[in-house]
């Protein structure tokens, strides 16, 4: 076989074994507290760590992961598209287009205290003063934050992408009389379709595992909230805040709690994989 | 584009080949610690760590991961030693791969600190406490904090609790505090270092609930002492065993180690007996292994670690733990410590004579 | 014979509508954008304005204060002394090890992906790149330090480290790399094949530099996500006083050090200094990023 194929698959096998690697260690440590609970570990809400009454249960984590990423792709989705667009297109090759692509790529730089602590001493005060939350604690907030922090990972490959579309496309379609607008829709959008949809997967994903910032904003209530202005807990935020001090039953909750990351993760990245394929259609 | 590939892969090889550490300008030896566990008394252990480091040139790092990343990392024997707020119960001890001993390094102490424009004195007597925190006082112009506070003028500010949502000693201690002033909290809360939570926001980290206190107006919350000394956030007077209100201080910290201690050092200083004491006060300890030759450890770096477990406890060390508020250990602890620290052996003989 | 001109509206009906959308849209999409920057000018003058007093020379060639030393200037009203020599030394050690293992690899998978498409196993493969970019950095550190902590360097160490954030940038470089490479068109890749040349040398001398600028930006953004990551490191390297090049000793990183600020009451203000210095490496890396590219087209 040509050697270069070999080369490239041997290297496809490093992501296998990581991920099986990684899956297989979340699994033997996940055990003890399926044994102790099974399934109905993932849905129950209670969550008692005092030793000698521990309960757990995951399903007020899974549902504050899942609001609070949901929010963020749906506030970045606008956002994102439209400064790509902007860089990509508009004002492709200007000054302003490369300081603004620069700007937001320093997004990505800051850490994710920071973020935590800009959203805490910034963004918190404002909800207060929108009424929204007593405190500016909740599912919302932790939302808004994701969702800027998860604009740079959407915006820099979907330009990259937009901008590789064959100027012979475009042109094609302006000589017909198409608007730019029609352009984008009519040419742009579905050639890069494929790049745009996995940039908004990455970015989601990004959404997924974030812990610093969510924790310092969600209120870290271990309950299932009734609202996004309610406080909540993520599964990412309680294994950060939990696994320091955790042993035994305890450390295998936490465990199980990441292993069912993975899973849900899976699950949605595969609902959102359908959808585009009924789209393409 | 190879070229560079190859330079850096060279520069990568080569660094790793290498063993240089230190910021070369001590006169670094070979020998190096590594520790980890609580954030209690992080501070002290910085202060000492580096003064400790300058003076004798041997490279120690402490990585403050929690009480239970500490103990799991000495179980994992990854670590010379590991730190811990909580002392671990025979049965746990018994779970550890070998015997551990505890190393008492100083005393911190857990205050109530509270945001309430205008108010500058508060006292909150046990009962307070149990029912601010378990959410039946929701008013700060309660009759009962009234009753306690004769004289001040407490606004109509509803109460926000706000406990730790991160695991921490700093919880296991005021849990255990509340534990034995009140039955109920015993019954429906309990002692651990994270609980379920009555009612309550949830922090992180001491920076995270004092945060949200100095943010929130009629905010009531427990973080660790030091940072409340240092941040300069008004603290509530507590009501000890002697039935005194008592304001936390390194005097009044230090007088809750003047009662019996154990030969093991294992015990908890909450609610002393002491009449000046501060009653939400506790230990900190460093956990080891007592026999020190195992997997493959040399004889050098037990002495280190012996080295600077010795140097904590004496008065140097304890010093430096005072100018970052936390109080020193009582000389008969420092003389129990000793004791323990001469039992801890390699390969079957006493390490420090 | 006079030439009528007529009106366009007249002869392409719905063309105002059209306009209309058009100029609407991107009306749209530049209010948006200035919308999307606004989080980012916000943040910066908040990093600037309450960090630029710490940042002088002392900052990149001190190591970190004690916490005796920052109570002691804080309560004198003065800076805080030190810098933060052990923290930059450390990222930049371990986020250089971490590329060298994951820019190779992720580039050498994206093709891999690139090259097979739509085969069983190419699918498998690309699913589970997605779900790992959705792993929590604690997870991966602590997978870290499951395989590296424990059973190669027996105690915290910067490979540890190094290998938790090569982990996090893989997915990025991986799917980046595969989504640039389609969008090359193929009668590029075709006319290569059709030259008789051999497939490595496709890659390398026509692929690759076609690609280069959405390459070069999946890299960027791989480096700029771990360079400011905590949970990890905490379970991994550990952190340090000194300064340390050696993988297979604890070191520290900037992220650390502002962790540790942050849970320390005397040295809160140092995080933000610290947080304008990793930006200013972004920023630096992108800038340069841009020149690269610029170079190449």
């Amino acid at each position: 076989m040509n050697p270069t194929k070999t080369v490239l698959v041997l290297a496809s096998v490093v992501v296998v074994l990581i991920t099986a690697g990684m899956m297989y260690s979340l699994t033997s440590g996940a055990i003890p507290v399926f044994k102790e609970f099974g399934l109905r570990f993932i849905v129950s809400s209670e969550w008692n760590p005092t030793e000698g009454r521990e309960d757990y249960g995951a399903l007020p984590f899974i549902v504050g992961t899942v609001l609070t990423s949901v929010i963020a792709i749906i506030l970045c989705f606008p956002l994102a598209f439209s400064t790509s667009l902007f860089i990509g297109e508009y004002y492709r090759g200007t000054r302003m287009a490369s300081i603004t692509g620069t700007m937001v790529d320093m997004l990505a730089g800051i850490p994710s205290i920071v973020y935590g602590l800009w959203g805490f001493y910034v963004l918190r005060p404002m909800i207060v003063a929108f009424g929204w939350s007593a405190q500016g604690f909740s599912i919302f907030t932790a939302g808004v934050v994701l969702a800027i922090m998860i604009i740079p990972y959407a915006t820099s490959i979907t330009t990259e992408i937009i901008k590789m579309v064959s100027n012979d496309l475009k042109e094609a379609a302006y000589s017909l009389g198409a608007t730019r607008r029609e352009v984008i829709f009519s040419v742009i959008i579905p050639n890069a379709r494929s790049g745009i949809f996995t940039s908004y997967i990455l970015a989601f994903g990004r959404a997924l595992g974030e812990t610093m910032a969510v924790t310092m904003l969600i209120g870290n209530s271990n309950i299932v909230p009734k609202g996004i202005f309610q406080s909540g807990n993520t599964m990412a935020s309680v294994i950060a805040n939990q696994f320091g001090e955790a042993d035994g039953l305890k450390l295998s909750a936490l465990v199980a709690i990441g292993l069912l990351l993975f899973v849900i993760t899976g699950i949605i990245n595969g609902i959102g994989k359908l959808i585009i394929k009924k789209y393409s259609v | 584009m190879k070229n560079l590939i190859g330079i850096l892969a060279l520069a990568v090889l080569l660094s790793s080949c290498g063993n240089s550490s230190g910021g070369g300008d001590k006169k670094s030896k070979n020998v190096s610690l590594t520790a980890a566990g609580a954030t209690f008394p992080l501070p002290f252990y910085n202060l000492a760590i580096k003064n400790y480091s300058s003076n004798t040139g041997t490279l120690l790092t402490y990585g403050g991961v929690g009480s239970g990343g500490g103990i799991r990392s000495l179980t994992d024997k990854v670590v010379d030693f590991g730190a811990t707020d909580a002392f671990l119960s025979d049965d746990k001890e018994a779970e550890m791969p070998a015997e551990i001993v505890h190393i008492p390094t100083c005393i911190g102490a857990v205050v109530i600190a509270y945001s309430l424009p205008g108010v500058e004195d508060l006292n909150l007597s046990n009962e307070n406490l149990q029912d601010i925190f378990l959410g039946r006082i929701t008013n700060w112009n309660d009759s009962k904090l009234k009753e306690t506070n004769p004289g001040i003028e407490l606004p109509d500010l509803a109460v926000t609790v706000v406990h730790r949502s991160d695991g921490s000693g700093t919880t296991y201690i005021f849990s255990d505090f509340m534990s034995k002033i009140s039955s109920e909290w015993e019954r429906v809360v309990g002692r651990g270092k994270s609980l379920k939570w009555p009612v309550g926001l949830g922090g992180k980290g001491n920076p995270g609930v004092a945060g949200t206190i100095k943010q929130t107006a009629g905010a009531i919350g427990y973080i660790g002492s030091e940072f409340a000394f240092a941040q300069k956030i008004p603290v509530a007077q507590v009501e000890n065993s002697a039935g005194k209100y008592v304001t936390p201080s390194l005097e009044s910290i230090s007088a809750a180690a003047q009662g019996e201690i154990p030969v093991d050092t294992k015990v908890m200083l909450t609610c002393s007996s002491d009449p000046d004491a501060y009653p939400i006060s506790g230990f900190t300890w460093l956990i080891l292994y007592k026999e020190q030759a195992y997997d493959g450890r040399s004889k050098v770096q037990a002495e280190e670690t012996l080295k600077f477990l010795s140097w904590i406890i004496e008065k140097d060390a304890q010093a430096l733990a005072q100018q970052v508020n936390y109080a020193p250990l009582p000389e008969k602890t420092v003389a129990q410590a000793r004791k323990i620290l001469g039992s801890v052996v390699f390969d079957g003989q006493p390490i420090v004579q | 014979m006079a030439l009528r001109i007529r009106n366009q509206r007249q002869d392409f009906p719905g063309l105002s509508r059209r306009l209309a959308k058009d100029r609407l849209f991107k009306g749209g999409v530049f209010f948006l954008s200035m919308v999307t920057i606004s989080p980012i000018v916000l943040i910066i003058y908040k990093l600037v304005s309450n960090g630029y007093r710490q940042i002088n020379f002392d900052f990149f060639s001190k190591k970190a204060p004690d916490t005796y030393e920052a109570m002691v200037a804080v309560g004198a009203g003065e800076i805080i002394p030190g810098g933060i020599l052990n923290g930059i030394t450390g990222t930049l050690f371990m986020v250089l090890i971490a590329s060298v293992m994951a820019i190779p690899l992720g580039l050498l998978i994206g093709i891999f992906l690139y090259d097979q498409k739509t085969k069983r196993y190419a699918g498998l493969v690309r699913d589970l790149v997605d779900i790992l970019q959705g792993v929590p950095s604690i997870v991966l550190g602590l997978i870290a330090y499951f395989w590296v902590v424990k059973t190669i360097t027996h105690g915290f160490s910067a490979l540890a480290g190094s290998t938790a954030l090569a982990i996090m940038m893989l997915p990025l470089i991986i799917r980046s790399t595969e989504e640039t490479l389609k969008m090359i068109p193929e009668t590029i890749r075709e006319a290569g094949y059709a030259l008789g040349v051999p497939y490595h040398k496709i890659i390398l001398r026509v692929l690759i530099p076609s690609g280069f600028s959405g390459l070069a930006t999946g890299i960027l953004l791989a480096i700029s996500r771990v360079i400011g990551e905590t949970a990890p490191l905490m379970l991994t390297a550990l952190g340090s006083m000194e300064v340390n090049l050696n993988i297979a000793k604890p070191t520290s990183a900037v992220p650390l050090l502002i962790w540790e600020f942050y849970n320390d009451p005397n040295m809160v203000d140092l995080i933000w200094s610290s947080s304008l210095f990793l930006m200013m490496i972004v920023l630096l890396l992108n800038l340069l990023s841009k020149q690269l590219i610029a170079k190449r087209t």
